[in-house]
């Protein structure tokens, strides 16, 4: 239906262990539905670095086991219809990198991996049409995607932007 | 008949103006030694079973995976699981019945 591009300018990620919540405004974000039946297909994964010095990072595409609540958009965090004709949805899509309930990463379910040096480094992962990652409604652990940094390395400054259908 | 290389997506990871990653933190993220030096470009597949993102190693000698039930290629874990008996089920599909289960106000699955 609509395409959107969730960004977000520069931030330094804090690395977190697996089912820990992830504090405010350190990670990238999570993209949740609007609804119970909302589904979301998550297309394309693009990271940039910007440290001043060598950061390894590893930045992980995961499922939620615990899902954020009262979400909201961090500070340089943006959420954007790709086309300006996008009409808006009764259920908008929830997401941000600020929330009350903090999200927490799944142990198991781990999609992507998106390590790299943030120093200068660049990463992007594109789907084939029909084999995009997929999220349906709102709970635990199909309703959300994060974007976060792992245990290990010294993660640096980045930013970046994850590009998403709503259906 | 249609070939798997359609259900390939692109992956790039750059580093020709950043310090390489080391081979220990490549090969943890399911990418070839190596791979963390200068330019890596490689295509990648979706496993349709728990839709983990499988980057296509091109040095890779053992088999990959393949469900003969849903015509795709596989996670190597999602492989073994499959070899020992277990029954094929997409996570298309468990999308699928999640979605329907939601609509009829029941409790939606987990994994």
């Amino acid at each position: 239906m609509a395409k959107w591009s969730h960004g977000l300018t520069t931030f330094t990620p804090t690395a977190f262990a697996d089912t820990t919540n992830m504090t405010d405004a350190t990670y990238f974000g999570v993209v949740q539905g609007g609804s119970s039946t909302q589904r979301l297909i998550h297309q394309e994964f693009y990271l940039g670095g910007q440290a001043g010095a060598s950061a390894p990072t590893f930045m992980l595409v995961a499922r939620d086991s615990t899902v954020a609540a009262t979400v909201s958009l961090g500070t340089g965090e943006s959420n954007a219809a790709i086309d300006a004709a996008t009409a808006a949805l009764a259920a908008p899509q929830v997401v941000g990198n600020t929330a009350t309930t903090k999200p927490q990463r799944s142990s198991t379910l781990k999609l992507l991996n998106l390590s790299f040096n943030a120093f200068g480094g660049i990463i992007r992962w594109v789907a084939a049409p029909g084999e995009e990652l997929v999220t349906v409604g709102n709970t635990a652990s199909l309703g959300e995607l994060s974007l976060s940094a792992f245990t290990g390395g010294t993660p640096g400054l980045m930013g970046g932007h994850w590009i998403y259908e709503t259906v | 008949m249609a070939s798997l290389r359609r259900h390939e997506g692109y992956f790039m990871l750059d580093h020709r103006n950043a310090p390489s990653l080391t081979d220990a933190a490549t090969v943890n993220a399911g990418l070839p030694i190596g791979a963390g030096r200068g330019l890596f470009e490689a295509p990648t597949y979706t496993c349709s079973h728990c839709q983990a993102v499988v980057f296509i190693n091109p040095m890779r000698n053992r088999e990959r995976a393949y469900c003969r039930r849903c015509d795709h290629h596989i996670c190597d874990e999602c492989g073994a699981k499959r070899a020992l008996g277990a029954e094929c089920k997409t996570m298309k599909e468990i999308l699928d019945e999640a979605q329907e289960a939601a609509e009829k106000g029941l409790v939606l699955p987990t994994l």
